[in-house]
């Protein structure tokens, strides 16, 4: 696997440049894939979809659906879209250190 | 090759990006005649094995000539067939719903050129590339899915066995001597992408082995919950693990005695894979239709529960598939779809027409839905 390295920390990837393991998350990841994503300014906003993403994650273990990431947030679709280009999935689980979204994606 | 920039800015993906403008209009791409007297058409009529002749109230006739595609097919012949409508149909074509080709000409002068230029055309290895056909009472193209070419999840593969098949059917896409049109479709694993739920004939991948469980990976690219909710049989629970090192770690455990294959798991969990070059193949389904005439639609249903991967022909597929067609052939009533004749003569004769063995495997199990497939009457054929 394909590693990447940034703020003086490793990290191994996947090829769609997702984290191995939500276990090596950490701030330099949010750095990271911000600079991936194109994101410029992280805001408190961007800071909240993360955390919602990731207490969801450690209670349930697995990913919000759209809807409950929504509701929880109070950010509409269209609002996490301005904040993450790539969406949701590609773009705020990738940050939040989550497992790359599978299915008939 | 070096890099060479769309005039996309990386460091800025958001600025002048263009979304949310949807396909062309379908009408921008009309040929004239079909501009002109859209919703004003009168009949239609085929002339011969893939053309067809649209008359509309004006008195203006449009020629349609159906050719095969293959589907999955490159540039280069992208722009072949851009050459052959500039040169004969004035730039203008359309795909059809099962990916074959068809080239409009206004004037009936203009269609034996046209069917003439077409059939003079093979690959170098000898293939037609431009086959006319397709239409009526006989098998058209094979609506078909990714297989080995793209897909992760497939138990065959598409494309090759969708060549074999054709080539075994060739006759009958260039012929109309059925007595109601046959569809074929395929589909790579049981996700069923395409129409094999819905096909007088259906090829369908399917595994035979349970899934193979990386423990190590499982819990960190997997959503555990997500894999055991995506079982049919539930066959899956949640389980913790010693990896040969000592580490405990979170995974699931399969129940092999309840698992069928499906492989849905491994399509939400990357760590459970189960493609298997033995255990692989193809499942034969029959009598399946869309149409609403004179019956209402119906499901496909397993005749044949498994025939292996035979690389590159899959001679024993296309030989059941030869024979399922011959049989529907020799015995069917006009107009009467496959699924219709094998209802209409009762199942127990549809296989002992095509020849077909009948196994356990075919009785339906699965949930309280099963017991409506069973026989409740006294009603059969020795």
């Amino acid at each position: 696997m394909p590693t990447v390295e940034f703020g003086g920390k490793t990290f191994t990837v996947d090829e769609d440049g997702f984290i191995d393991t939500f276990d090596n998350w950490c701030e330099e990841w949010v750095q990271h894939v911000k600079k991936e994503e194109g994101i410029s300014e992280l805001s408190d906003e961007h800071r909240k979809i993360v955390n919602v993403l990731q207490d969801y994650y450690r209670k349930n273990g697995i990913a919000p659906m759209v809807r409950v990431l929504s509701k929880v947030t109070g950010y509409k679709l269209k609002h996490i879209y301005e904040l993450f280009p790539s969406g949701p999935g590609k773009g705020a689980c990738k940050m939040a250190g989550l497992p790359k979204p599978t299915g008939c994606v | 090759m070096a890099f060479i920039s769309s005039g996309y800015d990386p460091s800025s993906p958001m600025k002048d990006r263009i979304t949310d403008i949807g396909p062309r209009k379908y009408d921008e791409f009309y040929p004239p005649v079909i501009s002109k007297n859209k919703g004003k058409w009168l009949y239609h009529e085929y002339l011969q094995p893939g053309v067809f002749v649209h008359v509309a109230e004006s008195g203006d006739e449009v020629y349609s000539v159906r050719v095969g595609g293959m589907r999955l097919m490159s540039i280069g012949f992208l722009r072949e067939i851009c050459e052959i409508a500039d040169k004969h149909c004035g730039g203008y074509l359309r795909f059809t719903t099962r990916n074959n080709i068809e080239f409009m000409v206004d004037n009936k002068s203009k269609v034996k050129p046209l069917v003439d230029d077409l059939m003079s055309r093979k690959q170098p290895g000898g293939c037609y590339k431009f086959p006319v056909g397709g239409t009526g009472a006989g098998i058209t193209n094979i609506v078909h899915t990714q297989g080995w070419i793209h897909c992760h999840t497939p138990a065959t593969d598409a494309s090759g066995p969708v060549k074999a098949t054709m080539d075994v059917l060739f006759d009958d896409f260039v012929n109309m001597r059925l007595p109601a049109h046959l569809r074929v479709s395929l589909a790579c694993c049981l996700n069923m992408c395409g129409a094999v739920h819905c096909s007088d004939i259906a090829i369908l991948g399917y595994h035979r082995k349970p899934p193979m469980l990386d423990h190590e990976y499982l819990d960190k690219m997997c959503e555990i919950p997500l894999a055991i909710a995506a079982c049919p049989t539930a066959a899956i629970k949640p389980a913790k693990m010693e990896l040969p090192g000592g580490q405990k770690v979170n995974s699931v455990s399969v129940n092999n005695e309840r698992c069928m294959f499906c492989g849905n798991c491994y399509t939400m969990c990357p760590a459970m894979p189960l493609a298997d070059d033995v255990g692989d193949g193809i499942v034969i389904m029959a009598g399946g239709k869309v149409s609403n005439r004179v019956h209402a639609p119906k499901f496909s249903k397993v005749v044949v529960a498994f025939l292996p991967n035979e690389v590159p022909r899959w001679p024993t597929v296309t030989a059941t598939i030869k024979k399922i067609v011959e049989a529907y052939a020799k015995g069917a009533n006009k107009y009467e779809r496959l699924g219709e004749w094998a209802e209409r003569i009762g199942w127990e004769r549809f296989f002992e027409k095509c020849d077909l063995e009948f196994t356990h495997h075919l009785i339906d199990d699965f949930r309280d839905p099963a017991y409506f497939t069973w026989r409740q009457t006294t009603q059969f054929k020795f």
